[in-house]
């Protein structure tokens, strides 16, 4: 720690520059992390909601109802129908308005329709299998969410695709910059690297404090950038918690591991941490290994 | 053991600064390289510390020949010899401590303790007791010398090369410088490059003889003469 603060005097604008540059990326790492497991996180949900519903008229023959679904079960296109019978759909009703007892008065079991909640495979497969359940004229209504999906699709999908390419370019841009600083760094101690290795140094050696001073400046700008980011967070929590009302919980899945996104999780922020520090950590790491690469030459 | 083999170095632009020298020195045997500037003194010891390669010809140090392309022990051969040079190459960030401790240091296996002890006896052998918390800043140029000494006679170096360790001090302190010298001669190999006529003379040890990037004399017991 000692030689870390006796770098950051000797060099007060490099190291700020090192500390600005890496603050800055982990800090939009951090927000492209959040918001692409927080959209994977809406997709799911939505996903797990029923896409499709199929109203039928209340007089439909069961077998028709059943006929149906078994079409569209052997489809290969449906991961789960449910069907939801006059009886089951007035106890549904019974539950939503048992405070309300004139509505309950004048609704009776035969006035509800039967109705298919189905789950598609994929989001594609909706239209056609909305397109097949208006052939039939026993079905009075079909509703489903195409539009909130595709939308939602195509955001992830360019979310994903535009966080990959900053990604990209915050790489390349931190490393640039980290590389020229530590150069300079290096350069100013040339004579004590030439030395060193005169001397019968290890490569690691003389590295050895570069890369110390580079981890010690990840994990500072990655404590910094995470602390920011957390103010901002929490700052328009009341905002988010207002826009997602009626949302339990968004869920993302990742390697096997199920992190709750929504409401704010501990546990999910604690493993952006870890990944935008070791991403700062690595990033760091390199650009000083790099840069000393060029005064240890040993013939 | 040092040998040299048909050894020439020439530089890009063509100069040649050594021609076909070949010269051993055993182990324990204290040399004087003499000669006029240019005349390939400092080269031939860059060549020792494999700072640079020759253009033809083997060097062998204690039977590893250290020009071999594929020779790999450059970390273990370096901790075996002690650099003095012209210019000091002292630290001034850093203490008189922090600079004898360095050729320690890189070995990577003593102790904080061990190490404060060692520095404390080298500094006592080139008499700079108590000066261990002393910048260079706050030494004179003597004293500068006495720590470049230091640092390379602490650690464990077989051999010490001494580049014109006297030439930037005045008569008295070059002779003091000696002292050191003959302190230690008994435990290592020395090759001594200088221009200083009454330290050769007056030492009475080897002395190679350097002219135009050759050997001219090698004399045992020798005078410093061109």
């Amino acid at each position: 720690m000692r030689d870390f603060l006796i770098s950051i005097k000797r060099a007060p604008f490099q190291s700020a520059a090192s500390f600005l540059v890496l603050f800055f990326s982990l800090f939009l790492t951090f927000f492209l992390l959040f918001s692409l497991a927080f959209f994977e996180g809406l997709l799911t949900y939505l996903e797990t909601r029923p896409q499709i519903i199929a109203y039928f008229q209340p007089k439909t023959d069961e077998n028709e109802i059943f006929k149906i679904r078994n079409d569209l079960s052997q489809s290969g296109k449906v991961l789960s129908i449910k069907y939801v019978s006059q009886k089951e759909a007035f106890e549904i009703y019974k539950k939503m308005n048992k405070d309300n007892p004139l509505l309950l008065e004048m609704v009776s079991e035969e006035i509800l329709p039967p109705s298919l909640e189905i789950y598609a495979k994929k989001p594609m497969f909706l239209p056609e299998i909305a397109e097949y359940l208006k052939k039939h004229t026993s079905i009075d209504e079909v509703q489903f969410q195409k539009d909130i999906l595709e939308r939602l699709l195509t955001l992830t999908s360019i979310l994903r695709k535009v966080s990959f390419s900053f990604f990209g370019y915050l790489f390349l841009m931190t490393m640039t910059v980290l590389m020229a600083v530590t150069h300079f760094k290096v350069a100013l101690k040339k004579e004590e690297i030439e030395l060193l290795s005169l001397l019968g140094a290890s490569s690691f050696y003389i590295r050895k404090p570069f890369l110390k001073e580079s981890l010690l400046m990840a994990f500072f700008a990655s404590v910094f950038s995470f602390s920011l980011a957390l103010l901002i967070l929490f700052y328009f929590h009341p905002f988010l918690n207002s826009y997602l009302q009626g949302i339990s919980g968004l869920t993302v899945n990742v390697l096997n591991f199920s992190f709750n996104v929504w409401p704010i999780n501990w546990v999910f922020l604690l493993a952006i941490f870890f990944l935008t520090s070791f991403f700062g950590i690595v990033l760091s790491l390199l650009a000083s290994f790099l840069a000393t690469s060029k005064y240890l030459n040993y013939n | 053991m040092i040998v040299f083999e048909n050894v020439t170095k020439k530089f890009p632009l063509g100069n040649i600064v050594l021609e076909n020298i070949s010269f051993s020195v055993e182990e324990g045997e204290f040399v004087f390289l003499v000669g006029p500037s240019g005349a390939g003194k400092t080269t031939i010891i860059k060549l020792i510390q494999r700072e640079i390669l020759p253009t033809s010809g083997s060097i062998f140090i204690d039977e590893m020949d250290i020009t071999d392309k594929k020779f790999s022990n450059v970390l273990t051969l370096r901790r075996n010899l002690g650099v003095i040079f012209q210019d000091f190459k002292i630290l001034y960030d850093k203490s008189v401590f922090e600079n004898v401790a360095l050729s320690l240091k890189v070995l990577e296996k003593y102790s904080f303790s061990k190490i404060k002890e060692k520095v404390k006896e080298t500094l006592a052998i080139v008499g700079l007791e108590g000066k261990e918390g002393v910048f260079p800043i706050q030494l004179s140029a003597g004293e500068l010398q006495r720590v470049a000494i230091a640092r390379a006679i602490i650690g464990e170096q077989k051999i010490i090369l001494a580049d014109e360790p006297t030439g930037n001090l005045d008569p008295k302190t070059a002779w003091e410088i000696m002292k050191i010298f003959k302190k230690i001669e008994k435990q290592k190999t020395i090759i001594f490059a200088t221009h200083n006529t009454d330290i050769v003379n007056s030492f009475q040890r080897r002395v190679l003889v350097l002219k135009n990037g050759k050997i001219i004399k090698d004399l045992r017991q020798g005078k410093y003469e061109f």
